[in-house]
């Protein structure tokens, strides 16, 4: 079987390839149970994506109450990108959504920090660490708050304890 | 060469024609060698000499060569053969076995050439701790052209080189599983499954014999995919013959299914677990499997490639091909190889994808057939 459904599990829908690339990353994690998590289709831009989520995802969290979404976007460098994005997500789904990415996008982390899938694993170990060795980087600390909201969602049920 | 150094898991992609199921046959020539089928003319047909030569022409040699690290060591076997003038005949031609650089052994047309100390330096007395240098004294020996020299030669214990790389390279799975041929009777056990996994039940047999905490890991997986599984039953049913069950049960009862009942995806599943507990057992092992997408509904695609390259992260290789846009994505760039033919007449291509220039979704520029090295 897929995620279960009636199981919380989390739905990432990524901008593009290389932010696709970062979620493949993140679900390599050895310590991340397969079936809480799925990557869906590249949206193909950020303005997709919430499109995207608008329509084809919106009733189905309604559906689904166990399901929580990260949208994986790029933020081009622009301080309203999240509001943006938020004023999308409507109130009674703001709790099981979340907005992350790349301060500019992921084509710039890789010149820095090397393969996105390697980047996707340290977060995920952050993640799960409770660390930011990762997330603390220039072209990601923007989504500190996002991430503490998202660890507090979704750690608990996403990751193997050992 | 296929660059796959460093990747636990590496995925082949190409349009139809473009040699991706020709890298598991190339594999499985190497493999029938080191399970002891030396013969020339029963590793290749006198057609194969297409793979090399280009049509019309015989005389250039087929060459096999193949680079393992394993236990920190780098194992380096070539093999090329030659198509006898008769055009019915393939003769060896030239091979060699080195480790970490050190030529073991080589040979020309019939003659080896055993190196000076070129294995003691490598393997030592489990008994003694001592080199057994004076056990392989420099040698030359002939063997018989029509006859690879791979098998032949005898280790001398089971931290030999030989005995190291020969049985890694005989353990690897080539896997085209066809499920609806695979059954669950068995009257044998293996750690050497054939590539259609016509025995996985002896396979199933041989890893819970050779190590039967196996079966934790099998259940394990299994049960994320088939909540419903009770366990897997192997019992003896006549002379040296056991037959495959699958249990399942919930709350409104349990069933028995015999093995062969089971849906192709659902065996395929089945070979999924034995892959990643031979690994665990028995590994580090490479996995080459052929479209493992096959058979499976599209919501098991993604997981199913998943969790294999997770299995392979800690130690061997998995490598897939794949036209199936679900498991193309569970790759990224660095580790997804783009094989490209311009024809028939020409020799297949290799690049990686992170040196190939892509607009957009990666999947959208194969449907297009943009995706060219």
């Amino acid at each position: 079987m897929s995620v279960n459904k009636y199981q919380p599990h989390v739905l990432v829908l990524p901008e593009d390839d290389a932010n696709r690339q970062l979620a493949n990353g993140f679900s390599l994690d050895p310590l991340l149970i397969d079936r809480r998590i799925d990557i869906l289709e590249v949206a193909g831009g950020w303005t997709n994506v919430l499109d995207r989520f608008r329509s084809d995802h919106v009733s189905e969290m309604d559906r689904y109450p166990q399901r929580f979404m990260v949208l994986l976007i790029d933020f081009d460098e622009r301080h309203d990108r999240l509001e943006a994005a938020k004023d999308t997500i409507p109130d009674h789904l703001a709790e099981r959504v979340f907005i992350l990415g790349a301060w500019s996008e992921p084509e710039a982390l890789k010149a820095v920090l090397g393969h996105l899938e390697d980047i996707g694993s340290a977060m995920a170990k952050d993640c799960r660490e409770d660390t930011n060795t990762i997330w603390d980087h220039d072209l990601l600390r923007h989504n500190a708050d996002e991430l503490e909201r998202l660890r507090e969602s979704v750690r608990p049920f996403l990751f193997r304890t050992i | 060469m296929l660059p796959l150094s460093g990747q636990s898991s590496v995925l082949l992609i190409g349009k139809n024609g473009a040699g991706k199921t020709t890298v598991g046959l190339a594999l499985g020539i190497l493999q029938k060698i080191a399970r002891g089928i030396n013969r020339a003319n029963d590793l290749l047909k006198p057609k194969d000499a297409a793979i090399g030569a280009g049509i019309g022409r015989s005389n250039v040699a087929v060459r096999f060569e193949i680079q393992a690290e394993l236990d920190g060591k780098v194992y380096e076997y070539t093999v090329a053969f030659e198509l006898w003038k008769t055009g019915d005949v393939w003769l060896v031609l030239d091979e060699t076995f080195a480790v970490d650089s050190k030529t073991v052994y080589s040979r020309q047309l019939a003659d080896v050439h055993i190196e000076n100390g070129s294995i003691s330096d490598s393997a030592e007395s489990a008994a003694s701790q001592q080199p057994i240098r004076a056990q392989f004294k420099e040698a030359w020996l002939p063997v018989d052209r029509h006859l690879v020299a791979l098998p032949i030669l005898q280790e001398r214990s089971a931290e030999d080189p030989l005995f190291v790389f020969k049985q890694w390279l005989g353990r690897m799975l080539i896997l085209q599983p066809i499920p609806s041929l695979i059954g669950g009777e068995s009257k044998h056990e293996t750690l050497a499954p054939n590539s259609q996994v016509t025995d996985f039940a002896a396979w199933f047999s041989g890893v819970l014999a050779h190590a039967p905490a196996a079966y934790g890991r099998i259940d394990e997986y299994l049960k994320q995919v088939m909540p419903d599984l009770g366990d897997i039953k192997n019992p003896v049913v006549g002379r040296e013959q056991r037959s495959l069950f699958v249990q399942f049960s919930n709350n409104l009862g349990s069933i028995p299914v015999p093995f062969e009942d089971l849906s192709d995806g659902e065996k395929c599943f089945m070979i999924c677990a034995l892959v990643l507990a031979a690994n665990d057992a028995y590994g580090p092992l490479l996995c080459f499997w052929d479209e493992p997408d096959s058979h499976l509904s599209l919501d098991e695609v993604g997981h199913f490639v998943l969790a294999l390259r997770k299995g392979f992260q800690s130690g061997g290789q998995f490598i897939a091909t794949s036209h199936n846009p679900e498991a193309i994505r569970r790759f990224s760039d660095e580790n997804t190889l783009v094989l490209y033919r311009k024809s028939h007449l020409e020799p297949t291509l290799v690049r990686p994808l992170s040196e190939i220039q892509i607009s957009g979704d990666l999947v959208g520029a194969l449907v297009r057939g943009d995706v060219e090295p």
